[in-house]
């Protein structure tokens, strides 16, 4: 995924001469969201997919909440990567990260308080998700500013998604609810609490990266 | 014999290569190997030498079952026969979906665990629940790390944590209190929608009120707890049949028993107030039935002896502190599976140091 710019960049959809993204823009999408997947196929921002993904609604914020910090701060690093000295380059990666972060943070507190009490200290720990420094260094530092952008934006999209995939079995399963509406305990359903707790958020994203490595083809599979 | 030696015979061609019937070949050898002897040899553990198979093994633990699943009936109602039951279909249909799909044999073992699972259980507990235990058990527990022999926690074990931890309430109030006059409750059927009229505190429970249930009744099984663990007499028959067949390793018995022993004293001795006596409490709850029927799981405890008598010990161990340091009121089946993660690095180190002390002599 060390994409370097190429020369002469292809004609790509809506950007003008693909001058924008070197006319990668689809393969950066399918990168971030399928192909390269940062939970499903990455293993990383575990921590965070486990913590909030007990309810959907927690899981879409969270999901939110990094789609906002990895495209700003792979924008912003982007812009100034032929400025960083190579050396205190993390320190301005954590700098610019932290600062989107305490954005999303204090807008989430000033607003949704409610929700941001959920999340407890997850928004914060954003700053140290292996996902956002993973792209910034991987990819922002070597790329032009909208494909790095766009990156980010795939990349937290790949993460929301597998989010609110896991949340919509947890919250299902184990409350018998979706987004705190009732659909299965409105008749008779005994919800599974093992779901809400976090050995079901290690079941769940276990099986489901399971399911996924089996759905790709391109995964060898050795049988002991 | 001969008639169902020829009925197998005849419906043999039948699945065969390229036949219909194929993709349930798992079903039939299954059903060829119940009848008459195996067919193959055993590639992973439990190994064992001659003339015991898996499958001779696996009958001596069902045997050594009966007098406790005997003991449960009797007690507690026929309840406890139906949960059998769905615990055998509902786990069955997960064994033979994945020997279909893995196009291999379906394994004795699940005989075994089919059985532990519903005597882990309260004895009233509601249907659906011991089937979705034991498919988790067996799924989880047991097929994802390869099916038999290759799996690190005791299925049945995994099967209870589950639902220990997914259905608290459940778990942790059906409960019934036994009929020690004949006839019991064997002609009764309690289920978890009847149990509030008769509902029993177990005696590690009561005993946290500070009522001490009497020994004996302990040791007969007229005492609330989970269906199969309610008579120490029962489990005591079954497991020394156990131990005299070779079949469970007496040093594990030995071993979990003796060190849990050891604790309860040191605890009892330091804490005379709320901890009580050592004996009782080697009578009260599951760490006779877990002792003798769960932590002898060939295929979970480790092989060697030295790895053996450290797993056993840290069994030991940690069912009493549990008990008494933490919120549960049994510790048994968390000391098992933490027994079980230990197993394959207990081998390793006790093979290694096997290996040093031979380099040394030589």
């Amino acid at each position: 995924m060390t994409a370097t710019a190429s020369k002469s960049p292809a004609a790509c959809g809506p950007c003008a001469a693909g001058l924008l993204c070197d006319g990668k823009a689809g393969k950066i999408v399918k990168d971030g969201v399928w192909a390269n997947n940062p939970i499903s196929i990455q293993v990383l921002g575990i921590c965070s997919a486990l913590a909030v993904t007990n309810k959907l609604a927690n899981a879409l914020v969270m999901g939110g909440a990094l789609i906002f910090v990895t495209a700003c701060s792979s924008l912003f690093l982007s812009f100034l990567r032929n400025a960083t000295p190579r050396k205190i380059r993390m320190i301005a990666e954590v700098a610019i990260i932290s600062t989107f972060v305490i954005v999303f943070d204090q807008l989430l507190r000033a607003f949704y308080w409610d929700m941001s009490k959920q999340l407890g200290p997850y928004v914060g720990l954003i700053i140290t998700n292996c996902i956002v420094m993973g792209r910034a260094e991987a990819f922002a530092l070597q790329n032009r500013p909208i494909a790095s952008a766009l990156d980010g934006i795939a990349n937290g999209l790949g993460y929301a998604i597998v989010l609110a995939v896991i949340a919509v079995f947890r919250e299902m399963i184990g409350a018998g609810k979706l987004l705190g509406f009732s659909i299965l305990d409105k008749v008779w359903y005994e919800p599974n609490q093992l779901m809400i707790l976090a050995p079901g958020a290690f079941f769940t994203l276990g099986i489901l990266i399971a399911l996924l490595n089996a759905l790709r083809k391109d995964v060898p599979e050795t049988k002991p | 014999m001969k008639l169902l030696e020829r009925l197998l015979d005849r419906t043999r061609g039948a699945f065969a290569e390229g036949k219909r019937l194929h993709r349930t070949k798992p079903v039939f050898d299954a059903a060829e190997n119940f009848f008459f002897a195996p067919i193959s040899r055993a590639k992973s553990a439990p190994f064992v030498h001659d003339p015991l198979d898996i499958k001779r093994l696996m009958s001596m633990v069902i045997i050594a079952i009966l007098p406790a699943l005997a003991c449960a009936v009797y007690f507690f109602g026929l309840h406890v026969l139906a949960m059998v039951v769905v615990s055998y279909a509902a786990g069955g249909i997960v064994e033979v979906l994945f020997a279909v799909v893995r196009k291999e044999e379906i394994n004795e073992g699940f005989l075994v665990t089919g059985m532990l699972f519903p005597l882990i259980l309260p004895p009233a507990l509601p249907l659906w629940m011991v089937a979705v235990g034991v498919m988790f058990g067996v799924l989880v527990g047991k097929e994802l790390f390869g099916g038999t022999g290759r799996n690190l926690f005791n299925p049945a074990l995994v099967g209870r944590v589950f639902l220990a931890l997914a259905y608290p309430a459940a778990m942790a109030g059906n409960w019934i209190s036994p009929v020690a006059e004949p006839p019991g409750r064997i002609l009764q059927y309690v289920s978890s929608g009847a149990v509030d009229a008769i509902a029993g505190a177990t005696p590690l429970a009561a005993a946290k009120q500070g009522q001490l249930a009497g020994l004996q009744e302990m040791f007969l099984g007229n005492v609330a707890g989970s269906a199969g663990e309610t008579s120490a007499l029962a489990i005591l028959l079954g497991g020394i049949l156990l131990i005299m067949t070779r079949v469970a390793s007496w040093r594990i018995v030995v071993g979990v028993l003796g060190s849990f022993l050891l604790m309860e004293t040191v605890l009892h001795y330091t804490l005379p107030g709320p901890i009580p006596p050592p004996m009782w409490q080697l009578l009260a709850g599951g760490i006779l039935f877990g002792a003798f029927f769960m932590a002898t799981d060939p295929v979970t405890s480790p092989a060697t002896t030295g790895g053996k008598w450290a797993y056993a010990i840290i069994i030991g161990l940690a069912t009493a502190l549990i008990r008494h340091l933490t919120g549960y009121v049994e510790g048994v089946m968390f000391a098992i599976l933490l027994g079980n993660i230990c197993a394959p690095l207990l081998d390793e180190v006790a093979v290694a140091v096997r290996l040093r002390r031979l380099a040394h002599e030589s």
